[in-house]
């Protein structure tokens, strides 16, 4: 009962302030949704991992940084291939790359205490991050499309609607995922060595391989968010950095291993950063709610648990 | 036998480190002094680590340091020195404060929070332009010693000297002691009757008091504070390779793995302009992956490998597992 009281709640809440905002600015609930996709998108493969596999990858946006890259300079550049057709291949790469990544360091650094994973992800993330600037200097790209433009109109307000992408995303990456996870025998199989590794290898899993799988999957699916992330945003070497940040703090936020929370959790970070940039002169700040909104998510669910 | 010579060798290095101005340069002069502030920040890192907690905040507490010792120039009216000592007790004061809720934190949320600490440090810096000059950034008037070059080097030798002081008084008194306890086991500390949380609160404050100090003396040596300059990821990255490659939980650690990529970073500076830094990236992953006692702890299982004394035993405690 008390969970659900407390669903309840939070859904008038957000109800509340969904309201509130549409009085207000109609326009910033619009951008407040698509910036929710975004987040969601590249912070579910994070879940996945980290859900299953139990590393912290430090890493996480920088692999999004590269198959941006990817998609950029090779599909791109040499193929002349949309974003949306890249994605495809671009995802293929990266779920070879995720796998060569798991094989070559995660795989070892498994057994190793969690300082060891934290900081092995964290030098990959610069090794990444610093491979691109040492390739493509610390010059942003940005592709012109024309179809990220589009807009609607509804009553008297009018704006981008190309942006819905990510939305549209991160919901097929949350059901998608679940479904797999549930439906699927890799997918249960998963599940059950993320519940617990030693009990999944006595029943027969191969733990390894799952955990080579998983994150495979988890990075392919970065090679699409990666691809999207292209369509509009300017790529750099640094661009990652932010979301690895924002992506695990979303996956904290909702709990490890709950994918569909990171939906819930997006969303009310992504209309709370909306509301602040809507707000004249105070754009500049709206980081700063994020990160506070964070760190107080944190703590409240670390002093709950350690009640328990 | 080895007593003596474990006193000798940090004061010769000490002496000779103090005696290079008179030798050198003043290009190697400057790198040395790059060098050293990055020392400064390892050994600071590597004293919380010792307890377990892993910060990825350096850069925050380096940048709130040079604020704080700009602000105090600019708006207080201190004099150059003063203000590199408001510096390191301002970090140290929001280290404090923080500290009381975020070291209640443990593993990775510890070091996210740290991580969006610094972020959010800058954020403020940032946006708060009446006061701080906002993204442009603050100039002082003048620079400490008027910038001659020997004496701000003899400044930053000092806060190594500070920082080493610190960190061996750490390691020779029972905060050692209780910090691997926590390390290692945090429930059986606490049940030998550790009080876990008043020594991760004074490692905590001093390595951001540290932090803080080396923040003020990069100020007053350069004359410049810019958001992005002073909150560069590089403040939190390279100490940190630093004290990886050289060996953790410990004073020559970091010392070394200063001496050893700062001079590496310097060379590779100048034949890549862009992108030296994968040298560390790459160079913390095989650390991890293959030496994760680092350069020293290397050294030191070779010595004991040749001869098991008895009295090493002790000293292999401090390595924890």
């Amino acid at each position: 009962m008390a969970v659900k009281r407390s669903t309840i709640l939070w859904a008038a809440v957000v109800a509340a302030a969904v309201v509130l905002i549409l009085l207000w600015k109609p326009t910033v609930l619009v951008y407040g949704v698509q910036r929710a996709g975004l987040y969601a998108a590249v912070a579910i493969p994070m879940a996945l991992v980290l859900g299953i596999v139990h590393i912290v990858n430090l890493a996480h946006g920088e692999l999004m940084m590269v198959a941006a890259y990817l998609a950029y300079f090779v599909a791109n550049r040499l193929l002349g291939l949309d974003p949306f057709v890249a994605m495809v291949p671009v995802a293929l790469v990266m779920a070879a790359f995720g796998w060569l990544i798991y094989k070559a360091t995660i795989k070892h650094a498994l057994k190793a205490p969690e300082l060891n994973q934290l900081i092995l992800t964290f030098g990959l993330a610069i090794a990444f991050s610093q491979i691109a600037n040492l390739a493509f200097t610390s010059q942003s790209f940005k592709l012109s499309l024309s179809y990220v433009s589009a807009s609607a109109t509804i009553g008297d307000v009018s704006f981008g609607v190309f942006d819905f992408v990510y939305v549209a995303v991160a919901v097929l990456l949350a059901v998608g995922l679940r479904l797999f996870l549930q439906r699927t025998r890799m997918g249960k199989a998963a599940l059950a060595v993320g519940q617990n590794p030693r009990g999944a290898a006595i029943v027969g899993i191969n733990v390894d391989r799952t955990y080579g799988i998983i994150f495979s999957i988890a990075v392919g699916l970065m090679g699409i968010v990666g691809s999207l992330f292209l369509t509009k945003q300017a790529i750099f070497p640094g661009v990652g950095g932010p979301y690895t940040m924002k992506s695990f703090c979303l996956v904290a936020m909702a709990g490890v291993g709950n994918i569909v929370g990171v939906l819930y959790c997006s969303l009310a970070l992504g209309l709370s950063e909306a509301v602040i940039n809507g707000i004249r002169g105070y754009a500049g700040w709206s980081n700063i709610v994020f990160f506070a909104i964070i760190i107080a998510t944190i703590l409240v669910r670390s002093y709950r648990e350690r009640k328990r | 036998m080895r007593r003596p010579l474990s006193f000798l060798i940090p004061l010769l290095a000490l002496a000779a480190a103090a005696l290079l101005p008179l030798v050198s340069g003043p290009y190697p002069l400057a790198v040395a002094r790059s060098v050293l502030t990055y020392m400064a920040l390892a050994i600071s890192w590597d004293m919380l680590l010792r307890s377990g907690q892993i910060s990825f905040g350096i850069a925050g507490f380096f940048g709130l340091g040079a604020y704080a010792a700009a602000l105090s120039v600019l708006r207080g009216g201190m004099s150059p020195i003063l203000s590199i000592l408001f510096a390191g007790v301002f970090a140290g004061a929001v280290a404090l404060i923080l500290g009381l809720v975020i070291l209640r934190l443990r593993a990775v949320y510890f070091s996210i929070t740290t991580l969006a600490l610094a972020e959010i440090f800058r954020v403020i810096i940032q946006n708060w332009s009446d006061f701080t000059g906002g993204p442009e950034g603050l100039v002082l008037p003048k620079l400490i010693f008027n910038g001659e070059s020997k004496s701000l080097y003899w400044l930053v030798l000092a806060a190594v000297v500070i920082a080493c002081a610190a960190s061996t008084m750490f390691e020779k008194s029972r905060i050692r002691l209780a910090l691997s306890a926590i390390r290692n086991n945090e429930q059986s500390a606490a049940a030998s009757g550790i009080g876990i949380f008043k020594y991760l609160l004074v490692a905590f404050v001093v390595s951001s008091f540290i932090q803080g100090i080396v923040g003020g003396i990069q100020l007053q040596g350069y004359g410049f504070a810019s958001p992005d300059a002073v909150f560069d990821s590089n403040y939190t990255l390279l100490p940190l390779a630093m004290a990886l490659l050289g060996g953790i939980h410990g004073t020559p650690g970091p010392v070394i793995g200063a001496l050893l990529l700062g001079i590496a970073a310097e060379f590779l500076k100048l034949h890549i302009p862009y992108g030296h830094l994968v040298v560390y990236g790459i160079i913390i992953v095989l650390v991890i992956l293959f030496m994760p006692q680092g350069l020293y702890g290397l050294l030191r299982s070779r010595r004991h490998a040749v001869a098991p004394v008895a009295e090493n035993r002790v000293d292999a405690g401090a390595w924890g597992k």
